[in-house]
């Protein structure tokens, strides 16, 4: 589905991803672990194609597409979604008017029929029930006033109604209590876990893990992939921490 | 040749103004052929007023409670407001008086220049609503008085939309006691304009709201200029303005709080936002206080910025394309400002006016 190769991306010329290379099926959830500054966010931002992350070397090919020649919203359209650590407020644009425009550009983009304003509204209402997102929140403007949990679940919503194929999730555990934790990592197996969807999860910690069981960990350091394991290496690292991979990187 | 004295660039007040083209505009012929103007009917019960060239159509027109004819607009001192001349259109209300719905007046324009005045007038109590559409092309120069006593309440909406030609209006209030007023005004044509208000709250615990949005491009040059003047102790008001500025269009808002000695306990506020959709146009804000009295609550804030990238990316990484996401931000920009204008339907209608000019 998505096919990393050897990719080289740097911010305001500072090189910050120096070779990655992973590829991820249908099916698969990869877990992305490292210290902080080690590129995790960039490589979810770089794929995304957020302006100023500068692909210097490398390509990715997403369900046979060269990922970089495409635009944000193509790539959007393309089946991926970037779940973002912090999610951007939004004043004066209602949840619902944001997610329908979203959901009908994409339509529109892959030649699909748009929904009507009550397709619309019984979709977004069962995704926030299954997610146990107040439905009224959706009539709220975008993540303005949501608390730290409210935004995560309100990414899982988008994801819910969005319905992509690759989910790119940048650290969507930071800032949760236990139960917003667990909400999302709901989010995350019945939206995602299916044989034709597959889920990269870019963590710091390994507790997001105990809910979603990842096939795949991978170790990021310093730009690079320095380990790549089973469930059992992201509790290697919860125990023994990332400094003896940084040291291995040293030395 | 009409002799026209206009202010230029060298006047404080008017440094952000273009006044040089008028005398060309007015002394152009008017068509005579006024464009359609039936979807600027806001779907409302109510008086309507139709002025093609400043000419009453009484034909077209059911004017309630308002009279054509002599109206003094109190403007002798301003610079363009005083050539609106002593005729036009009155509204007076009595004591617990009040419009059913509100007075629609649309004014067409099919060029040359052409003035009228305004006087507003309610009593204590009394009531009233006005949206004012002005359309077309030529000079359009308006100025209105507005004197409300004892706990009146005036709320005001205005589109301007000219195609063409040059727009200007200028307002003189006194608000009295507990009197409220409101003014909300959408510029979102094509032609340039020029806004002047004179707010006073005379009696105490009056409140008074001046704003809107300028929505700018090609080579326009829109310029709001309003001072609101605390005399009175207790009194509230709020300045919101909301600057658009593309291409190279320059957007500009003054807006001035005065508070009088004696005008203590006063509670103002000033936001001035503007947003530049490109980087060859220019916003213009400046937030003006002068107080005198020592116990009140003024805050101010203006900023000006492009739409946020943040904002941009999260929407494009949601699906949505490059062009409908600008539209998206800036009507939200936009809609604070119209967000002010209590009725359902007026309100409805300027968000279409606002949307289909970001939609252009």
């Amino acid at each position: 589905m998505l096919k990393i190769e050897n990719l080289h991306a740097e911010i305001d010329g500072k090189a910050i991803l120096k070779g990655i290379t992973l590829a991820i099926n249908p099916g698969e959830i990869h877990a992305i672990m490292g210290p902080n500054g080690a590129g995790k966010s960039t490589l979810a931002y770089t794929l995304g194609g957020r302006p100023g992350y500068e692909v210097t070397n490398g390509t990715a090919t997403f369900e046979g597409a060269d990922l970089f020649e495409l635009e944000p919203h193509e790539r959007a359209a393309a089946g991926l979604f970037l779940g973002f650590q912090y999610p951007v407020e939004i004043p004066g644009v209602s949840n619902l008017q944001f997610l329908r425009t979203a959901l009908n550009a994409q339509r529109k983009a892959r030649g699909e029929a748009e929904l009507s304003g009550a397709e619309f509204i019984k979709l977004a209402r069962k995704e926030a029930n299954e997610l146990g997102l107040d439905p009224e929140m959706l009539k709220r403007p975008v993540n303005v006033g949501f608390s730290g949990g409210e935004k995560k679940r309100n990414e899982m919503v988008q994801m819910g109604i969005i319905s992509p194929k690759l989910a790119i999730l940048d650290e969507t555990d930071s800032g949760l209590d236990i139960d917003a934790l667990k909400a999302v990592g709901h989010g995350i197996n019945t939206i995602m876990r299916r044989p034709d969807r597959a889920v990269l999860l870019i963590t710091h910690y390994q507790r997001l893990l105990d809910y979603v069981k990842p096939d795949f960990v991978h170790v990021l350091a310093a730009g690079r992939i320095v380990r790549t394991g089973g469930p059992e290496l992201a509790h290697e690292l919860e125990r023994e921490g990332y400094g003896q991979i940084t040291d291995e990187i040293a030395a | 040749m009409t002799l026209l004295a206009l202010p230029s660039a060298r006047d404080e007040a008017w440094r952000w103004s273009d006044l040089s083209g008028l005398p060309v505009i007015a002394d152009s012929t008017p068509t005579g052929q006024p464009r359609a103007i039936d979807d600027l009917w806001i779907d409302a019960e109510g008086p309507r007023l139709l002025f093609v060239d400043g000419v009453y159509d009484a034909s077209r027109s059911n004017p309630g409670p308002v009279r054509v004819g002599p109206a003094n607009a109190h403007a002798g001192a301003h610079a363009i407001g005083k050539l609106a001349g002593s005729t036009g259109w009155a509204l007076t209300l009595g004591e617990d008086a009040a419009t059913t719905g509100p007075v629609q007046i649309v004014h067409v324009s099919t060029g040359g220049a052409n003035h009228l005045a305004a006087e507003i007038i309610l009593d204590e109590d009394a009531q009233a609503s006005i949206v004012e559409s002005f359309v077309g092309e030529g000079w359009v120069n308006r100025a209105a008085s507005i004197r409300l006593a004892r706990s009146a309440r005036l709320m005001v909406a205005r589109r301007f939309l000219h195609d063409a030609g040059f727009q200007s209006h200028a307002d003189t209030a006194e608000i009295g006691q507990g009197a409220s007023l409101a003014i909300t005004t959408l510029v979102a044509g094509a032609a340039d304009s020029r806004l002047d208000g004179h707010l006073a709250l005379t009696g105490i615990e009056g409140f008074a709201e001046a704003g809107g949005a300028l929505l700018g491009r090609a080579q326009q040059r829109h310029d709001a200029a309003f001072v609101v003047r605390h005399a009175a102790a207790h009194g509230q008001s709020r300045q919101l303005w909301r600057a658009v500025a593309d291409e190279q269009a320059i957007s500009s808002v003054a807006a001035r709080v005065e508070v009088a000695r004696d005008a203590q306990k006063t509670d103002g506020e000033q936001s001035l936002r503007g947003l530049l959709m490109a980087r060859t146009a220019a916003v213009n804000l400046k937030p003006e206080l002068e107080i005198f009295a020592d116990d009140v609550k003024c805050g101010h804030g203006a900023t000006v910025g492009e739409l946020d990238r943040n904002s941009l990316f999260y929407l494009a990484s949601r699906g949505i394309t490059p062009a409908e996401a600008r539209a998206i931000l800036t009507h939200a920009f936009v809609a604070d400002a119209l967000a002010r204008i209590g009725e359902d339907a007026v309100r409805g209608a300027f968000t279409a006016t606002a949307d289909a000019w970001l939609g252009a």
